[in-house]
């Protein structure tokens, strides 16, 4: 049941990352990544990593590809017809297609591992609870520095981006 | 993780331990309370309330210099206290007390909002104040990013200007690279100190102490030796050592001024901070001292040679300045450099620092004042005559400008000497001999500058359509008593180093 999951969901992922690619659409570019981000959710379910699973699904499928989506929507971007291969574009997929072949023959000839015994690895991360453990008792402070990030970069945008007229209303 | 864990955990968390740091997140806080609460017509006490709180902090701190933590480990060993950090922690206060006085002479010639710049301003001096006593590479990193993005928005803050928006953009840029390339680094480092197969891993890998103990039992390992080059580049890019120096002419120039101040001393003094951490005597990166030793040499050397050279045909002050600031960064490499084999090298690297800042502030108090609304385009000409209208800032400009060249016999000579004989002690010959070079190379381009304010250039007598100069700013009574003191200091610590020297253990 475990192996049968595992490689729906691999084909699953691997079919629709490649649909990112391939789509001429933008809009169906970012719904291929999105449906591939589900694919490696119900990959680390597989993993019983169910807070990382959740995560992604939260952050990225649920806030970010919006936000691609949105961006692409907003540029009105239309799927264009292919440029022609010339020169550093060629040299470019040459070497990604070469990187992937060193991936792929590193993982065949190294691939195997010495695991660790699984039950001596602390479980820290994969579980929601020891993970706000962490999260508001070691890792109070930098937690809070983050507060003050995500403030200044709200009033950064707000500052830099909102139209004043004239020093009246700046005083 | 038991309950009994979790407490144990949380009673290490010494809030006590970083007030000063808390102290200035509240001022911030307090800040945007007050532009909301005070009517509009007191909003012009906002800076002077941001000024008074940052001296307060620093009085402060000089009262409790001796904390009841001073060496330990607060929070789990994310944070450590120790005499640097407290030496560290009054610079950082200090380059934000005068960035304030010169936003109040900047600012209030653009029409931007005023309490926003003072708000990020205080928040970054806060992440700076954490970054340095920062144990833990996680520390490391968010107090890194919080003052990275605060400087984001302070370098672009004058966005009516194209130069200042163009200077946000590549100083965008190149700071998310520098943080990529920082990222990788340390997780490359975590990825392969957790690795239990090797001898000595830790389950807590981000630790300094516990990332040194492995890399003594693991001293040539390819995956830890590339984590530690990355980490060194990313720390590079920080403080503008060549090769990562792209950003620093266009972004010091399209800065606002008090930012390129902010950026030239408490910036760098952050880099360098956190590169003595790691590579100096105690620092974690010892036992590859055979990988960092020989990239840090060959980056002093040319980051020495590199703004030197670069400098000495600026006209724009703020250029020259910055580049002149990439070969100060040289001669602190110097002294991270002979960290290894002299006992005074990271006394002299901080005293170098504290020398840095009394000369760069006075320098751009003076630069503050020339400037016109026009803040990018600060060129040596407008500097002519500047003796004849104010003796005041052309004194103040020639003690600045000749501390930074290192004259005797003023503070940045002491700093200079202190960081050659470290290098001498330490053996590093060749080095001492391209540093000395570049010390007489720098002498023409400071000196130009001294020349234009006290020696009138030949002009052409039919006015050409040569670009007038900028009215300037008259000095108000506290900018003129704090320009007084920069300029001072600067001379007395040339003479007499006094209980700053004892805390930096130079003698």
């Amino acid at each position: 049941m475990g192996t049968l999951l595992f490689n729906l969901f691999a084909i699953f992922t691997v079919v629709t990352a490649v649909g990112v690619i391939v789509c001429r659409n933008t809009v169906n570019g970012a719904m291929c990544l999105l449906l591939s981000l589900v694919g490696v959710a119900g990959l680390f379910v597989g993993l019983h990593a169910y807070l990382l699973a959740f995560l992604l699904l939260l952050v990225y499928a649920g806030a970010i590809v919006a936000l691609f989506l949105f961006i692409i929507m907003l540029l009105d971007t239309k799927g264009q017809d292919r440029p022609r291969l010339s020169g550093i574009p060629v040299a470019a997929r040459v070497l990604a297609v070469a990187l992937i072949g060193a991936g792929v023959a590193s993982f065949i000839a190294r691939g195997r591992l010495n695991s660790p015994d699984l039950a001596t690895v602390p479980d820290v991360g994969s579980n929601l609870k020891l993970y706000a453990y962490q999260l508001f008792t070691t890792y109070l402070l930098p937690v809070q520095v983050l507060g003050f990030l995500l403030l200044i970069a709200m009033l950064g945008v707000i500052v830099l981006s909102k139209r004043f007229e004239g020093m009246e209303d700046v005083k | 993780m038991t309950l009994e864990e979790v407490r144990l955990a949380a009673a290490d968390n010494l809030w006590s331990a970083i007030a000063p740091e808390l102290i200035l997140a509240s001022l911030a806080l307090v800040l945007l309370v007050l532009e909301m609460v005070l009517p509009k017509r007191h909003h012009g006490l906002i800076p002077d309330i941001a000024s008074a709180g940052i001296l307060g902090t620093l009085l402060g701190l000089f009262l409790n210099w001796h904390p009841v933590t001073l060496g330990t480990e607060t929070f789990s060993g994310l944070l450590q206290h120790s005499v640097t950090g407290q030496v560290m922690r009054a610079f950082f206060l200090l380059a934000a007390l005068f960035t304030c006085l010169l936003a109040r002479i900047t600012l209030a010639r653009q029409p931007m909002p005023r309490v926003e710049f003072y708000h990020v301003l205080l928040v970054v001096t806060a992440a700076m104040m954490l970054l340095v006593q920062a144990n833990h590479f996680l520390m490391l990193f968010v107090a890194l990013e919080t003052l990275t993005i605060g400087l984001y928005i302070l370098v672009s803050y004058l966005r009516t200007t194209t130069a200042s928006l163009e200077a946000g953009l590549k100083y965008l840029v190149m700071g998310a690279l520098s943080s990529g390339l920082l990222l990788f680094g340390i997780v490359l480092l975590y990825g392969v100190t957790g690795n239990p197969a090797l001898p000595l891993h830790s389950g807590n890998a981000m630790h300094y102490e516990e990332l040194g103990l492995f890399l003594t039992g693991n001293p040539d390992n390819f995956l830890a030796s590339l984590g530690i080059v990355l980490v060194l580049a990313g720390v590079a890019f920080k403080i503008g050592a060549f090769p990562f120096q792209v950003w620093v002419p266009d972004v010091y120039q399209g800065a606002p001024t008090p930012v390129t101040a902010f950026l030239a001393v408490a910036s760098k003094g952050a880099g360098f901070a956190v590169l003595l951490a790691l590579c100096g005597p105690q620092g974690p990166f010892t036992p590859y001292a055979w990988l960092v030793m020989p990239i840090l040499t060959a980056m002093a050397g040319a980051t020495i040679l590199f703004g030197n050279i670069a400098a000495l045909t600026q006209h724009n002050v703020k250029r020259l300045i910055g580049l002149s600031g990439v070969a100060h960064a040289g001669f602190l490499l110097l002294g991270v450099v002979a960290a290894a084999g002299s006992p005074m090298a990271v006394g002299a690297v901080y005293f170098y620092l504290f020398a840095y800042l009394l000369a760069s502030f006075a320098v751009f108090g003076v630069m503050a004042h020339v400037a016109g609304t026009d803040d990018a385009g600060q060129e040596l000409d407008h500097y002519a005559g500047l003796s004849r209208q104010s003796p005041f800032l052309a004194t103040v400009l020639a003690v600045g400008l000749g501390s930074l060249a290192g004259i005797p016999p003023l503070a940045g000579f002491m700093g200079k000497l202190f960081v050659f004989i470290a290098a001498f002690q330490a053996g590093a010959r060749w080095l001492l001999l391209i540093a000395a070079a570049g010390v007489v190379v720098s002498i023409y381009y400071y000196f130009g500058w001294i020349k234009a304010a006290f020696f009138d250039a030949w002009t052409p007598p039919a006015e050409t359509t040569a670009p007038a100069k900028p009215a300037g700013t008259p000095v108000g009574w506290v900018a003129g008593l704090s320009l007084g003191t920069l300029a001072l200091a600067s001379i007395v610590l040339g003479f007499y180093q006094g209980p700053l020297g004892q805390w930096l253990m130079l003698w």
